[in-house]
């Protein structure tokens, strides 16, 4: 892959080129901090309004108990999903083209994990008792966990998932932070010292370094197809129509990477704008991401079509029924910003030259996550209001609580990932320099 | 409650399946012994002061060894208190004390509660109530199980005067009118005042509800005492059939009384127009025997054939039903005269044959063009003839929404054909038990002519200010009169004009009875120390008579009904017993009857003078306003338990709504919650329409009882709207009552918009097979028993307890009137959320009914189905709780710990049947109850958790009782026995359709009805097929509908949906 990159930079560029950014960021970053920062408040201040006064600030009803905060739970694990699939799963397969954006992906798996997990806080009605529930300590009641429930899977896959991510992130972390420490001083150099254990780049160091990543990498694989594989049992466990069939955990974790794929680029073009990193994440690089974006977009194309023909080949009149209502009923508007946010607009992709347009691409990325966020809330909602018994069916529209606390986990997710940016390399030094060319030696600067 | 005695388990064991024992009013009155679970509250009393004399007969004892002697200091005392007692009050107070348990009384112990037997109050039907009270205060009324008029159950308004009871807005003290304001004012000065104004004239007038007890009785003898004529007496309830019915049956019989209904004897039942399970006569009592007349027992059961014009709640529980055009009642009516008269099997002689010879001539040529316009052909008449000549039948006429001209006709038409039918004295009697009328017919238009000449007026416990038509103008009688005093167990209209609003008792504070059948005494007694600064309105008549020097020999109404009730004692004949020993024992009991026998039925008159012009069917559009079946005229229109029950076939809560034809709808370019403006020639209304299927094309219904504009309440401040201003003053020209159905009506489109808080989303079943099963009668004789629960799965078997509990719940006997979802939400402490969370689909109630419309949109079927928590055994919610906070009982309970729950709400999205219920806020209840929508935790009961916001509530089968029932099962060692548990929408059912009780043991009636042919699961699949749907199990089964017409719906025209 590497070769087919046309390189204008070489190895020796690395380190000067990506940290130099972080010395002074293009102005545009601190608007976008504190965008950031204020949608993060309104977002707080929505979910103190839902603590105080219950969740009937929220449009949930009966039937529809769960909407826009579990849609955005879902997003934001498989937005989560990308990141580990890009660093861990193409690093086994000897991706290359994966090292120059697999720290952004990375940073984004673990930020978008941190923001997933706040969701089932801010949806349970009693979050002052859910946190110590939900978790299985020891209790004079002799009350265990129901390891049955499909959330308490979640709980586990999750914090699971977090910390290998976490750990992944960080061990690739460990030699760019030793960089970092030789080009400062004074008490940056002790904290950068201790952060990167003292790495010293030996020989001796690497080898058992890249012995490591490799057996993360390879502990993280299963990971990224059982999170989101357990997420969608949320809903294939139970017996809703719409949610009750064995197609969710394939056609989540499609979706997942869909949506990872579209906002690592919807991320990378921006930042490497912000931090002068074009020279090092090359279109090549982004052409490939778009590839794969194109790739699980026909697979989740696929998987519309198929739960569908499922849904009727089943001849369970309740399955049949909810999928008819989404194509044609009340929700039909949500059904079709998806098939045509996921499926219709990537196809562009096939196209050498509008891969090339980073506008189009941009926005088709853009469209992808929209797309992927109505996926979940079609899924969710409308399944939930016209189910069994006719007699309680039901209407669900969104507060401005619940849709200001999805722009509050936005807000949150984005003032992490700025601030992260604003002090850690945003590409991955040691790795990049792994797929660079090598310095042509310079007549004048010979030893 | 309580532990059944051998007699009541024998009763138990000879029970038929499904059915309650049904008593009888021709049981003779029976020497009793009080019985163990009932108290007299005044015997209570007396063991409590211990040694303190109770009030009863104004016995003061005299403490013995007093001297009688006075000295000079003796005598100053005595003339200083002499002169200071005088100048203080004449009169004395009875005592009347209310114990804290600073000691333990005998018989209190705390946590278990007393029963006290009293009569409900609600309206003038005379049901016998059972109080429920916890240390003193009470938390829930149900039927008296012994009481012949309702059997134990009890309607919904009934059941929520314990709302009304805490009120917080019930009057706190007596007020009167300074200008535009009413102030606070002491007792003292409202008798003083008030005895002066009394002591000047003899112009006063006491305008009242309907009562059959000694309550009329009582203002008569004021009335005398004061000078005034017995005319003076005016008795008016808004629900007018008691007026109709007395009133024909004067006409034809010669004296006003209401036939008592049987309808459980017949096999075959044609209502024209009538809406007897909505209000009727006897609402709760027409319900239990129609539940008798329907069951099915070896191919044998009653059929229902109704003609209506709207679509009433009686309609959709018929077996068949014709929509006849508006006004048409009175040719359909005849026309089914007709038919039987030229049947050639009638025998029928005498002044029945020579009227129906004369009636049928005269009206000849009308009948004979009549159906062409009703669009039924005389064949479908004959057919029906033949069939209730074959079968034994009988017919009933009128209801709310055939208050016309024409209503009493129609009432006399119905009383002919059931002449030739033979159906008096064997399913109406009128000379064996008849029931009384409760007002006297036509006293509205009496008051109306004569109240202007009154100086002084007294409305009690009635509100013609609102439940009158504003064209009749009774607000502006009032308030020309100078001294109207309104005495109102809660406030109402007419404390806007009175010059002075006094606090009544409500009626779980006051004393009274009732007889609903002539013989029948019912008691009402206190069954708390009064809450506000009420009194009670006969005893503030006295008081004021006692300051006006014109006194009655009465310390209080107690002892008017302490000295009447002797008549009652000799007439039960009950003479073995102490006077005072009766009394109390009654008091226990409830009621004390003895069937009584005259012979009216013989002296039957020529009536056909009074039906010789018939109205011509007009055409276009027409008006009808009946009553609400929860509310009645409005007097429950503050009890927000009524509000949120929703109306039985529109499911609209809060609100009111004009329901149209959905056809007539389209035609016009209406749709669902657009607002109209109706108007006639009385007036105009905005109100918003609600399309309903089965409706005649030409008729529109809206419904009154709600839409107070006044300060009664929060509550149903602007809940609704009140659709009497449309009707001009018009009257039945025989009853006398005012005309509030069949006016034309014009409806005008409006672009306002008004959206309706209807629990019920969408009304047509969508074609799904297992939800409502139906079954025809030859399929039914050939079904064979059911084994619901073999259901082949691969779960692994439960830990089974000592009961499985379960419940049955009859579709065919279920009439959806609502009164297990009142009993429910006041059993479980469920809270009342209001309209705009109705309308977000946040309602709360445990149990909910489901209403389907299937077929043709002019004729519909309609179903019923009651929807609690299915219990089932593998329920879908308990696997995904991830905290355990919903788990499986041995004994068969899907448990809730609501300690345990964070609310996921996964369960209620698990939950097929989706009858979880989520806290979305905290439903407040404060001090007393602060805002009239906040629980008073003074009427919470108190063996239920109060839920707190954040979590997920459900039926819990009234877990509470079944650990009560099991508690003293083990204190005698031994099994729960069927039927001594019952939950609290089983015991108030009027129509006995729930069952419940253990599966384990086959032979309880649950355990039958589990294996009954109708049997099925709700989303069960067809298990006949192999196909057992989803498999959860329920311990909830259904008994199918009975089609006892087959399916004469052709499934095209799909009813709207929203």
């Amino acid at each position: 892959m590497s070769d087919l990159v046309a390189w204008d930079k070489t190895i020796s560029d690395v380190n000067e080129g990506i940290l130099v950014g972080l010395k002074k960021p293009h102005p545009s970053f601190y608007v976008a901090l504190s965008i950031s920062v204020l949608c993060l408040i309104i977002g707080a201040i929505c979910w103190a309004i839902e603590i105080t006064y219950g969740m009937g600030t929220t449009g949930l009803n009966n039937p529809v108990y769960w909407g826009v905060l579990i849609t955005d739970f879902v997003f934001w694990v498989g937005i989560g999903h990308a990141g580990t699939l890009i660093s861990a799963i193409l690093f086994l397969f000897r991706a290359k083209w994966r090292n120059s954006i697999n720290r952004s992906a990375e940073a984004m798996t673990v930020f978008a994990v941190i923001t997933a997990g706040l969701f089932p806080l801010i949806h349970v009605g009693r979050v002052w008792v859910a946190a110590y529930w939900m978790l299985p300590l020891p209790n004079t009641n002799n009350v265990w966990v129901n390891f049955r429930s499909p959330l308490m899977w979640d709980v586990f896959a999750i914090s699971t998932y977090l910390t290998v991510s976490l750990l992944f992130w960080y061990m690739g972390l460990v030699p760019d932070l030793a960089s970092m420490r030789d080009r400062v001083t004074g008490y940056k150099r002790i904290v950068f010292n201790f952060m990167s254990f003292g790495w010293t780049g030996s020989l001796r160091q690497w080898h058992h370094y890249e012995a490591g990543y490799g057996f993360l990498a390879a502990l993280a694989t299963p990971l990224v197809l059982s999170v989101h594989s357990i997420v969608s049992w949320d809903f294939a466990m139970s017996m809703q129509p719409g949610w009750h069939t064995t197609i969710f955990p394939p056609y989540f974790v499609a979706g997942a990477i869909l949506s990872g794929c579209a906002m690592v680029y919807t991320l990378v073009l921006p930042l490497r704008w912000m931090f002068r990193l074009e020279g090092f994440i090359r279109k090549e690089h982004l052409d490939c991401l778009l590839k794969l974006t194109l790739l699980t977009s026909t697979i989740v194309a696929y998987a519309y079509g198929i739960e569908f023909f499922v849904a009727w080949y089943s001849g369970n009149e309740y399955e049949w029924a909810i999928f008819q209502k989404r194509a044609v009923g009340p929700y039909a508007f949500y059904f079709w910003v998806m098939v045509a946010c996921n499926c219709i607009f990537p196809m562009a992709f096939w196209s050498r030259r509008l891969r090339a347009n980073t506008a189009v691409c941009f926005i088709v990325c853009l469209l992808v996550n929209v797309g992927m966020w109505f996926e979940r809330y079609n899924i969710i909602v409308s399944s939930l209001v016209e189910d069994f018994l006719p007699s309680a069916w039901g209407h669900y529209e969104p507060t401005w609580i619940e849709m200001g606390i999805t722009l509050g986990s936005f807000g949150w997710f984005f003032t992490w990932l700025l601030i992260f940016c604003r002090f850690f390399p945003l590409v991955s030094m040691s790795e990049l320099k792994l797929i660079m060319p090598k310095p042509l030696r310079k007549k004048s600067e010979g030893h | 409650m309580g532990t059944p005695t051998t007699d009541e388990l024998e009763k138990l064991e000879k029970q038929t399946l499904v059915d309650a024992p049904h008593e009888d009013f021709e049981r003779s009155a029976e020497t009793f012994v009080p019985g163990p679970y009932y108290a007299a509250a005044e015997e209570v009393m007396a063991e409590l002061e211990a040694g303190v004399p109770t009030h009863v007969a104004g016995a003061k004892a005299n403490p013995k060894g007093l001297d009688f002697s006075v000295d000079r200091r003796d005598f100053m005392r005595l003339f200083t208190v002499a002169t200071a007692a005088s100048a203080a009050a004449c009169i004395r107070r009875p005592v009347e004390k209310a114990v804290p348990y600073v000691n333990q009384p005998i018989d209190q112990v705390p946590g278990v509660p007393t029963f006290y037997s009293s009569t409900c109050g609600s309206c003038a039907a005379g049901c016998g109530i059972l109080v429920k009270t916890k240390e003193g205060r009470p938390v829930k009324i149900e039927g008296n199980p012994e009481h012949p008029v309702n059997q134990g159950a009890l309607c919904g308004l009934g059941q929520a005067e314990i709302q009304g009871l805490y009120h917080p807005e019930r009057l706190k003290t007596p007020m009167q009118r300074h200008g535009r304001r009413l102030d606070p004012v002491q007792w003292e000065d409202v008798y003083s005042i008030l005895g002066e104004a009394v002591k000047k004239t003899s112009k006063i007038g006491i305008f009242t509800g309907g009562s059959t007890g000694h309550r009329h009785e009582f203002f008569l003898e004021v009335l005398e005492k004061v000078g005034a004529p017995k005319t003076a007496l005016y008795t008016w309830e808004a629900n007018s059939i008691w007026s109709d019915i007395a009133q024909a049956h004067e006409i034809a019989f010669g004296k006003a009384v209401i036939p008592r209904m049987e309808i459980k004897h017949a096999d075959l039942l044609v209502g024209i127009g009538t809406d007897f399970l909505e209000i009727g006569v006897s609402p709760v009592a027409a319900a239990k025997s129609l539940s008798a007349f329907r069951t099915h027992h070896n191919g044998k059961t009653g059929r229902f054939v109704q003609f209506e014009t709207n679509l009433s709640m009686t309609g959709a529980n018929a077996d068949k039903r014709h929509v006849i055009a508006p006004g048409s009642e009175l040719q359909v009516a005849l026309l089914l005269v007709r038919s039987l008269y030229e049947h050639p099997k009638v025998k029928v002689s005498g002044i029945a044959h020579t009227m129906a010879q004369s009636l049928l001539r005269t009206h000849q040529s009308e009948l004979d063009r009549a159906y062409a316009t009703l669009q039924i052909p005389k064949t479908e008449f004959d057919a029906l003839a033949t069939e209730m000549i074959q079968s034994e039948s009988l017919m009933l006429v009128g209801g709310s929404s055939m208050f016309s001209e024409e209503a009493t006709k129609l009432q006399l038409v119905g009383i002919l054909g059931n002449l030739l039918l033979g159906a008096y004295e064997k399913f109406l009697f009128i000379d064996r038990g008849w029931m009384k009328s409760p007002v006297v017919p036509g006293d509205l238009e009496r008051f109306v002519a004569e109240a202007p000449q009154l100086d002084i007026l007294f409305v009690i416990d009635s509100d013609p200010a609102f439940t009158t038509p504003a064209s009749w103008g009774v607000t502006g009688i009032l308030e020309k009169i100078p001294t109207v005093v309104s005495i109102q167990s809660f406030p109402n209209d007419v404390d806007l004009v009175s010059k002075f609003a006094l606090p009544g008792h409500h009626t779980l504070e006051s004393w009274g009875d009732e007889e609903p059948v002539e013989g029948f005494w019912s008691m009402r007694q206190p069954v708390i120390r009064p809450t506000t600064d009420s009194r009670q309105a006969e005893d503030i008549l006295l008081w004021i008579l006692a300051t006006s020097e014109k006194n009655l020999p009465y310390a209080d109404y107690h002892a008017f009904l302490y000295k009447k009730w002797e008549a009652v004692q000799q007439f039960s004949g009950n003479l073995t017993v102490v006077y005072d020993m009766f009394f109390k024992a009654v008091l226990r009991r409830g009621f004390i009857g003895k069937l009584t026998v005259q012979t009216l039925f013989a002296q039957l008159k020529d009536f056909s003078t009074h039906l010789k012009t018939l109205r011509p069917l007009s055409t276009g559009l027409q008006l009808i306003a009946p009553l609400d079946h929860r509310f009645h005229d409005g007097r429950g229109a503050h009890l927000p338990v009524l509000q949120e029950t929703g109306d039985a076939i529109t499911t609209v809560t809060w609100d009111t709504w004009a329901a149209i034809n959905p056809n007539t709808m389209t035609k016009m370019g209406l749709k669902r919650n657009q607002v109209v403006e109706l108007s006639t020639a009385a007036g105009k209304l905005k109100v918003p329409v609600y399309p309903l299927p089965g409706l005649h094309p030409d008729v529109i219904v809206c419904p009154r009882g709600n839409g107070h504009t006044d300060a009664r309440s929060t509550i149903s401040n602007n809940a609704g709207l009140n659709p009497l201003g449309l009707f001009a003053k018009a009257q039945d020209p025989l009853s006398k009552e005012p005309v509030t159905a069949l006016v034309p009506v014009k409806v005008a489109a409006t672009t306002e918009w008004f959206r309706l808080a209807a629990l019920q989303k969408h009304h047509d079943i969508a074609n799904r097979k297992d939800i409502i099963k139906k079954v025809d009668l030859p399929s039914l004789k050939v079904a064979k028993k059911k084994n619901l629960d073999h259901v082949p799965d691969m779960f692994p078997k439960l830990e089974e307890g000592e009961y499985r509990w379960g419940m049955a719940i009859d579709l065919d006997k279920c009439t959806g009137c609502g009164a297990c979802v009142a009993a429910c939400s006041i059993e479980n402490n469920v809270p009342q959320v209001g309209r705009d969370q109705v309308i977000l689909g946040r309602e709360m109630t445990w149990i909910r009914i489901d209403r389907y419309f299937y077929g043709d949109v002019n004729a519909p079927e309609v179903s019923f189905q009651p929807v609690n928590c299915q219990h089932c055994h593998h329920a879908p919610c308990e696997a995904v709780c991830p905290v355990f906070a919903t788990t499986h009982d041995p004994e068969g309970l899907n448990a809730m710990t609501y300690n345990r729950c964070i609310g996921t709400r996964y369960c209620a999205n698990a939950c097929p049947y989706k009858v979880r219920r989520f806290n979305w806020w905290t439903h407040k209840w404060g001090e007393m109850g602060k805002r009239a929508q906040d629980r008073n935790p003074r009427a919470m009961n108190p063996d239920v958790t109060v839920r707190t916001r954040g979590v997920m509530e459900k039926c819990s089968l009234c877990v509470g009782r079944l650990r009560d029932a099991k508690h003293e099962a083990k204190e005698t060692g031994r099994k729960v026995p069927d039927g001594a548990v019952q939950t609290a929408c089983q015991q108030t059912c009027p129509s006995n359709a729930i069952v419940f009780g253990d599966l384990h043991d086959a032979q309880s009636r649950v355990s039958r009805a589990r294996q009954d042919p109708r049997a099925y699961l709700l989303l069960g699949g067809d298990p006949e097929n192999g196909h057992y749907g989803l498999k959860t199990l329920p311990g909830v089964s259904y008994l199918s509908e009975i089609l006892r017409y087959g399916l004469h719906q052709p499934e095209h025209e799909q009813p709207h949906k929203e």
